[in-house]
């Protein structure tokens, strides 16, 4: 039966302690480029960040080339230029005097063969750039704490530093997917981060929520990573299905909007928002997930359960069954039962209860 | 069993007839979401003072540019005050370079000399109907009274009132009109007016000394002129309201005077002005013996007081070029008052402006005064010119772009989850009708705008509220495959479920909320727009999916066929 197939009906059952080691590894390669990348070739800031002027107008078949010098013409041969859509000329300097932008603006609008109304023009000082960039960090500070507080609330200290963790591996590596590939930084990029952070927050409560459900009937009896895994297992199809879903629209404006009909703020946002739909996904099941597991390790009801699974397995041994090792040295340190997955989640399936569900 | 579905239906009903009935009556309003800057093209600014300001001179200074704005006339222009900083969005503005420059300047407040008033009736009037204005022998206005503070009376046995209306200024914006005389038709329009004396104060002490002066009494009608030629044409053209941009301090102008409502009330004919704010140091509004009247404390010296006193020495006794003996105190292009000078020679700090005012209005004086005293510069710190079409492309690509993407979503969700998956696009057109609405109404009412920020918003929230219903169908797929039966799968599952949607949805609303309060311009919008689809959503899920789901289930054909629910049990693996 394919894995697509399985996953359909529901009978998935992947060993994610086990893939957790991969992630892990996949995780810390993705967080040393991003910050590598970070480090060495920064981010690269529109002006709304550092100040300066913008100026945009469409300028069919005009080549980046020939902007340039025209640019350098007017003494701002070091300016930014792109073509950006379809056929927009965008144009990045530095700070200047609001003669030198019209006469900018002129000169562009003939270059492009558009009237002056045509332009667009962005103008922003330096210190508002440093005041946006402050409340945006302000804001998500805030956004952190409030987070935290409430997942603390509604389920427990241990999911909240989960999701923490979670949530600023999926900034640093949306960030370093920047740096890499030099995607230009702007508001219309911070408001995409904090909708992905959103929605990472949403599918790591979903998960969440699954396993506090587990957990609350099975805590004595499975150790914890067990009862995650078997979570993950559950809520996997769903989560597949809403990234999907939300991937969508996502790509759609990427690929159609910002793409084939060429309005550029819809491009800003997409690529933020497709990068940070996949991160957060993934994040919700390999790193919010298995932090949880390790900060329940040493718990109680974890330790008990450990124990139990230890004794369970010494009987087995003694008693002689065939197909299990008897490499029983499940120490508590170790996250895993010490046995060849027979059973993925290291114990014959419970029989379903036909009960309440809580 | 059967009351449960009934009252499941119920609810299904009313939102089904709540969401139609919005979008109905949106159309029927014809509401229409407001489009913002970048979508519609326009001009946005954000303002700083340069240095210190204080919480009165920023309001005061919002007022300002609301007015200018306002005199563009420009529809649905934004503009809000967010700490200190002023934000202002002038979408669809014809002259983008002057809406900058305009919004930007530095009010001065001047006083000028008063030549004529004319009670906007009276303007329109000549508009309208020239014939059946003579001029007319008048009852005569009465001022507000500037007096020196030594006397406490402003008022003495003999005044002269106009009988009718309030007794008090042109200027309390009460719009009665009081009659007026035309000067004889050739004479210029700046026709002779006396007001009524009260009493004059002696010159140069400050104690208080009480004595009434003789009164001087003026006629109270003014022999009717001839009607030779009377041009009302000619009249209108001299009584035009000067533009700002040549609303400077060394011509003459006319400028208006309005109610709270912002309508024109009367039109002052003003000479140029003789002296500015500056020469203010601050004012003050008070209560003193039963009446609101405003306190002017001005500097001291050339730089001041005898500035003043130089205009008060040419309205008093009234001169050419102050043959009203009003001194008019304008601020951006409107008269704000225009007080009669009662004396020749003012102390700097013993000057009071009396008039009959409310509390509020004599508040208002003080307000303007002060801030004329120290205008308050700003400096854009931000503008944007947005081409509008840029703007319209960018509406119509976010517009296509969503459609496809929701089309996409959609076709993989009656896929996937074939009925069910019906169910969640009706539950997202549900919210979707209740978002448009919702927007619309928002947009009239309250200038909300629609930016592209804001869309992303929206189609973002399109994957929440498929989410929304993901979660609920695998929670009911796994109750099927555990042995329940579709129909209590279907109850039980949505207990479930929901908790997980609110869970999720509140830590959305709770990012909305904080990025709202925290952050200004595109990100605020975007919030805002994020926040509301993430409340509808919870409606929706409510009100529309369980019970459309239980009364799928419900219809026995179904409860039997659960692939056609997109249900597949283990015993099917094929």
């Amino acid at each position: 039966m394919s894995v697509l197939g399985r996953l359909y009906r529901g009978e998935n059952d992947f060993d994610f302690q086990r893939a957790w080691r991969y992630g892990a590894a996949i995780s810390v390669l993705l967080l040393a480029t991003s910050i590598g990348a970070l480090l060495t070739s920064g981010l690269d800031l529109g002006i709304d960040f550092k100040g300066g002027v913008a100026w945009e107008v469409p300028a069919p078949g005009v080549s980046v080339g020939e902007a340039r010098t025209t640019m350098a013409g007017l003494g701002e041969g070091n300016a930014k230029i792109q073509i950006v859509g379809e056929n927009i000329l965008r144009v990045q300097a530095g700070p200047q005097t609001p003669e030198e932008v019209d006469s900018i603006r002129e000169t562009l609008a003939a270059l492009g063969g558009a009237e002056h109304g045509d332009v667009s023009v962005s103008v922003v000082g330096p210190s508002w750039g440093e005041e946006i960039t402050e409340a945006a960090a302000r804001a998500l500070v805030w956004f952190l704490l409030a987070i935290a507080a409430y997942i603390t609330v509604r389920l427990e200290w241990r999911m909240a530093v989960g999701a923490l963790v979670a949530l600023v591996h999926d900034i640093i590596i949306t960030v370093g997917v920047y740096a890499i590939f030099s995607f230009e930084v702007t508001p219309n990029t911070v408001i995409a981060f904090l909708t992905i952070l959103g929605y990472s927050l949403y599918d790591t409560i979903v998960v969440y929520d699954k396993v506090h459900e587990n957990a609350a009937r099975d805590r004595g009896r499975e150790p914890y990573g067990a009862i995650m895994s078997r979570s993950i297992n559950q809520v996997l199809m769903r989560s597949l299905n809403t990234t999907f879903t939300s991937l969508l629209p996502v790509v759609s404006m990427l690929v159609v909007g910002a793409g084939i009909l060429g309005a550029v703020t819809l491009g800003d946002f997409s690529i933020a928002l497709l990068v940070g739909l996949l991160v957060g996904a993934y994040s919700s099941l390999f790193v919010a997930a298995p932090v949880v597991t390790l900060l329940h390790r040493r718990d109680a009801a974890n330790l008990e359960a450990r124990a139990r699974l230890e004794r369970q397995d010494r009987a087995s041994v003694r008693a002689g069954a065939d197909s299990l090792d008897a490499g029983g040295d499940s120490t508590p340190a170790s996250d895993e039962p010490a046995r060849p997955a027979l059973f993925s989640t290291g114990h014959p399936p419970r029989p379903r209860k036909q009960g309440k569900r809580r | 069993m059967k009351g449960k579905r009934s009252q499941g239906l119920g609810a299904l009903l009313f939102i089904v007839f709540s969401a139609l009935g919005l979008v109905g009556g949106t159309y029927a309003a014809d509401y229409r979401p407001l489009l913002g800057l970048d979508l519609q093209g326009g001009v946005s600014v954000v303002l700083q003072p340069v240095g210190e300001a204080s919480d009165e001179s920023l309001d005061q200074a919002l007022s300002i540019i609301r007015q200018r704005v306002d005199a563009l006339g420009v529809a649905e222009p934004e503009i809000t005050r967010q700490g200190n900083t002023i934000l202002v969005q002038i979408p669809g503005v014809q002259d983008p370079d002057r809406a900058l420059e305009l919004v930007g300047q530095t009010a001065e407040l001047r006083f000028r000399p008063v030549q004529s008033v004319i009670p906007e009736e009276q303007v329109q009037a000549m508009l309208t109907d020239p014939d059946s204005l003579f001029p007319t022998v008048t009852t005569l206005p009465t001022g507000t009274t500037v007096t020196d503070g030594a006397t406490s009376t402003t008022s003495a046995p003999g005044t002269t009132a106009p009988p009718t209306g309030p007794a008090d200024s042109v200027n309390d914006g009460s719009g009665d009109a009081d009659e007026l005389g035309f000067g004889a038709p050739g004479q210029e329009l700046a026709a002779a007016q006396v007001a009524p004396v009260t009493t004059e104060a002696p010159p140069t002490t400050a104690a208080g000394s009480d004595t009434v002066p003789p009164e001087v009494v003026p006629p109270d009608t003014i022999p009717a002129p001839e009607i030779a030629d009377f041009d009302p044409a000619s009249m209108l053209a001299q009584l035009e309201l000067t533009p700002d941009d040549q609303d400077n301090a060394e011509a003459e102008v006319v400028l208006g005077q309005y109610d709270e409502e912002g309508n024109l009330v009367a039109r002052f004919v003003l000479g140029p002005s003789l002296l500015t704010g500056e020469t203010l140091e601050s004012a003050r509004a008070g209560l003193e013996v039963a009446e609101w009247l405003v306190r002017p404390v001005f500097r001291s010296g050339p730089e001041g007081i005898d500035q003043f006193n130089a205009a008060a020495a040419t309205c008093n006794p009234p001169s050419p070029t102050c043959p009203t003996g009003q001194l008019a105190i304008t601020l951006d292009g409107r008269v704000i008052s225009a007080p009669v000078i009662q004396a020749s020679l003012f102390t700097r700090d013993q000057v009071q402006i009396t008039g009959g005012f409310s509390e509020r209005e004599a508040r208002d004086l003080a307000l303007v005064l002060n801030y004329g005293a120290l205008p308050l510069e700003l400096e854009p710190q931000q503008s944007q010119i947005v081409s509008a079409t840029l703007g319209s492309d960018a509406l119509s690509a976010g517009l296509i772009a969503g459609a496809v993407g929701v089309a996409l979503a959609a076709l993989y969700m009656l896929a996937y989850y074939r009925l069910l998956g019906l169910v969640g696009i009706l539950s997202l057109v549900i919210s979707g009708s209740l978002l448009w609405g919702l927007i619309s109404w928002l947009g009239e009412t309250q200038g909300l705008a629609l930016t592209l920020a804001g869309i992303t918003g929206i189609i973002v929230s399109i994957g929440v509220s498929l989410d929304s219903n993901i979660v609920y169908y695998e929670n009911v797929k796994e109750d099927v495959r555990n042995g329940r039966t579709v129909r209590s799968a279907v109850d039980r599952a949505f207990t479930s479920a929901f908790s997980t949607i609110v869970k999720a949805d509140v830590a959305s609303l709770i990012g909305a909320t904080l990025l709202y309060l925290l952050t200004i311009g595109s990100v605020r919008g975007f919030a805002l727009y994020l926040g509301i689809a993430t409340v509808l959503d919870l409606v929706a899920s409510w009100f529309f999916m369980r019970p459309a789901a239980r009364l799928l289930a419900s219809s026995p054909r179904l409860a039997n066929n659960p692939r056609a629910l997109g249900i597949t049990l283990p015993a099917e693996a094929s």
